[in-house]
């Protein structure tokens, strides 16, 4: 009987180890009659091209002004999903099982020349009836319900030099998205890396304004002010306000050709005590007692055929007020990843890759190291417009822990639909 | 079912004589189904032609096409009387010329290579600059060019009005006399827009027959959908955007510099760009680019491939590097060079007038 909990147990982080659903948005696809190529390496991963026009509103470069608004298109609704079925395997013993990974609603497109939007919906998958035997009182759905993206783009206010969004969006700065990552069960693990007193989650969607540029001599930057907290309510009075540069080196735009390095940093305020006395129409309540943290970062994507090597290394130092584990010295802590895909076959149908996570926090907390191994295997089954099936096998052996750690292997295969 | 057999005789026999028309007073008007061109609905999908939009000012008539047919083929249009608007955009060739760039009078070379007149009446603008807003506009400017026809507007004029049967012609097309240049230009841009493909294997794949590409046509047709990223300019029915692009390409040819668009607009942003040629029939006419510097098809896209010409500080954004393959290449070149060339007789076969059938 225990040995059943406990695999119950184990079935349910494995849940938890299910990162946000990435996404690609074949809306737009349909909107041009193009395949899925025309914008991703493969999708969900941008290349140069995709880069290019998301960086542009939505809009091919040059057609700005001429492009069908939403209202002269079919409905630009798209839809995305992976299911399949998981083995994991820790120290406490084996489950497994089918699973819907995520889903995406996804509605995107012009509204006018250069004024574009992004919303992207994921549904609670779970039925809540399902949970009666959860350990967290029925409060544990595979992916709770967000708006993930809700935001709304104006794009060349200052010919490329200025754009802006604003809403609930991804931040610039995470330039190798973890929402259009090949990997579905392995987050960029230093994205995901919680501090100790710190709402704030890099991998996050944030609300807020920010401004990006890019230039012919392949410079980028991505300016933002935020609340910091994703898609909850603010709590401190303080915004959080972070930077990215990036130059381009050769023709391309890194993301499938050319070599791109950039640099970036976040710096943010946590409150201390929360909640306050007042409570917003709008639900934030006054948390005080605010105090700082930052996180300081460079990426590096290098290109040569179709291989594609990205690595990003990051450090983060979290004000000693919001370190409750050791209240008299500041958190630090860094990490990063080594990422390489390569894309094979005709119209790159077939893509392998293989990902080393890592993170190192302070050694009194070293419990949570991790380093994490995978790879995966992603043949996608036809040169569609606008819709595409990707046959989808993970495998992730990662150790979490420097002393005695705890050791776990999660092999996935799923099919991974798009439309 | 005898008598639906008999119907459809006559109709056959019928339909090509009231088509012609040819020397009745009363003209056969044909059909003017649009004025709008493509191009102003935005990006969209590679496929089917529609109706050449014409423009109301210019309706086509069987006569008048007739008329402008045989103008493009009479070299007397040219100041010493050995160019026609055929020299350079020859049926034969795709209805361009074997280039790299074109020939005018006195063996003089141009600087561009001359654009397709197939298709040419769905370009919003005409010319690799697009400095003429329609056929019409884009006819006078061979006539005057001083290193292609080397004539004047009023030369040519003079020259047809002292041609009494053209002057029987234009007067029962135009209903007036004298002829003048604005008539012109308007036969022959009405002939212009009779020279349309619609049945290439890629048409009637799109109108449903599966079986009209091979399986390696249909991979370059994905490639060209996709990673290729071709249709990021050559989209729509006429495989062009219409727009102007700087792809980077080296200059050769007669000109050391060619400034493209830009002599137009005098917008940096146009330096070096050049309008979207369409895909369509590209097989027929090698050499490629504004300067024909391109001589396969296979060199076009490698040109592509390796994210376009020099390090252009203008280069269009839409140029990157594509990581193509070897077979990649080879799918994308099979299907802009076997599935887009037309079979439409009556375009690809036009023979040229020969001179004792030109009006005297």
């Amino acid at each position: 009987m225990k040995k059943l909990y406990v695999l119950i147990l184990a079935f349910i982080a494995l849940s938890f180890l299910v990162p946000e659903t990435a996404h690609a948005i074949p809306a737009f696809a349909r909107k041009y009659g193009f395949t899925c190529t025309m914008c991703h390496t493969a999708f969900p991963k941008l290349n140069d091209f995709g880069q290019r026009f998301r960086d542009n509103g939505y809009q091919i470069p040059g057609q700005e002004g001429y492009e069908k608004n939403v209202f002269e298109i079919p409905p630009p609704i798209s839809m995305r999903t992976p299911v399949g079925f998981s083995v994991y395997d820790s120290k406490q013993g084996a489950t497994s099982g089918f699973n819907v990974y995520g889903l995406d609603l996804l509605a995107a497109g012009v509204l006018h020349k250069n004024i574009s939007f992004l919303l992207i919906y994921t549904p609670r998958i779970d039925e809540p009836a399902g949970d009666y035997a959860g350990p967290n009182n029925g409060a544990n759905p595979s992916q709770l319900g967000s708006m993930e993206s809700a935001n709304i783009v104006f794009s060349n206010i200052v010919q490329n030099a200025l754009n802006l969004r604003i809403g609930r969006f991804e931040p610039a700065y995470q330039v190798f998205s973890s929402h259009r990552s090949f990997y579905i069960m392995e987050p960029y693990e230093v994205y995901t890396f919680t501090t100790p007193a710190n709402s704030y989650l890099f991998s996050d969607n944030q609300m807020g304004v920010e401004a990006t540029g890019h230039f012919k001599s392949g410079f980028k930057y991505g300016l933002g002010v935020v609340n910091g907290n994703g898609g909850n309510p603010d709590n401190s009075n303080y915004k959080d306000v972070y930077l990215n540069l990036v130059q381009i080196i050769g023709k391309g735009d890194g993301q499938s050709a050319g070599q791109r390095i950039g640099v970036f940093g976040y710096y943010g305020w946590q409150p201390t005590v929360l909640p306050g006395s007042v409570v917003a129409p709008t639900g934030e309540t006054n948390g005080s007692g605010n105090k700082p943290f930052y996180k300081l970062g460079g990426d590096v994507s290098l290109n040569w055929s179709t291989l594609n090597l990205e690595v990003l290394v990051m450090g983060g130092n979290d004000d000693k007020a919001l370190n409750t584990l050791d209240p008299t010295k500041d958190y630090r802590y860094s990490g990063g990843f080594v990422e390489l895909d390569w894309a094979a076959l005709m119209n790159n149908r077939l893509i392998a890759s293989v990902l080393y996570n890592w993170v190192t926090p302070p050694s009194y907390d070293n419990g949570r190291s991790i380093n994490a191994y995978s790879a995966l295997v992603r043949y996608y089954l036809g040169d569609w417009t606008a819709f595409n099936v990707a046959l989808h096998g993970e495998y992730t052996y990662r150790e979490i822990g420097t002393t005695n750690p705890t050791k776990d292997n999660l092999f996935t295969v799923l099919v991974d639909f798009d439309f | 079912m005898k008598r639906a057999k008999y119907f459809l005789m006559l109709a056959v026999l019928i339909a090509p004589s009231s088509l012609i028309a040819q020397g009745s007073p009363k003209q056969q008007v044909l059909p003017n189904i649009t004025t709008i061109n493509v191009h102003s609905l935005g990006p969209q999908r590679i496929g089917n032609l529609p109706p050449v939009p014409v423009p109301p000012d210019n309706p086509q008539t069987s006569m008048k096409v007739q008329l402008g047919k045989q103008l493009y083929f009479d070299t007397r249009l040219s100041k010493d009387n050995t160019v026609s608007c055929q020299t350079c955009h020859d049926p034969a060739m795709g209805w361009s010329d074997a280039g790299p760039t074109s020939t005018g009078i006195h063996g003089q070379k141009g600087p561009r290579r001359a654009p397709p007149v197939s298709n040419a009446a769905y370009n919003p603008l005409q010319f690799w600059d697009g400095r003429a807003a329609s056929l019409e506009e884009q006819a006078e400017g061979p006539m005057q060019n001083p290193v292609e026809m080397g004539n004047t507007l009023d030369n040519v004029v003079e020259t047809l009005n002292g041609i009494p049967g053209y002057v029987e012609e234009f007067k029962q097309v135009f209903g007036t006399t004298p002829i003048t240049i604005a008539q012109v230009v308007q036969a022959i841009a009405a002939f212009e827009r009779t020279v349309v493909t619609t049945d290439s294997p890629f048409d009637r794949y799109i109108r449903g027959d599966r079986k009209a590409l091979t399986p390696l046509e249909k991979q370059g047709m994905a490639i060209f959908n996709g990673k290729g990223h071709c249709t990021a300019c050559h989209w729509g029915p006429d495989f062009s955007d219409g727009r102007f692009h700087n792809l980077g390409v080296v200059q050769t040819g007669p000109s050391k510099v060619d400034n493209g668009r830009y002599d137009v607009t005098h917008n940096p942003a146009d330096m070096g760009a050049f309008k979207t040629p369409t895909v369509r029939d590209a097989g027929l006419r090698p050499p490629y680019m504004h300067d024909g510097s391109e001589k396969t098809l296979e060199t076009v896209v490698d040109l592509y491939n390796r994210g376009g010409g020099d390090d252009d500080p203008n280069l269009d954004p839409l140029i990157v590097p594509l990581g193509l393959s070897k077979e990649e290449v080879k799918a994308l070149v099979a299907f802009m060079r076997v599935a887009l060339t037309s079979n439409n007789p009556e375009v690809a076969h036009v023979k040229p007038i020969p001179v004792s059938e030109l009006p005297k």
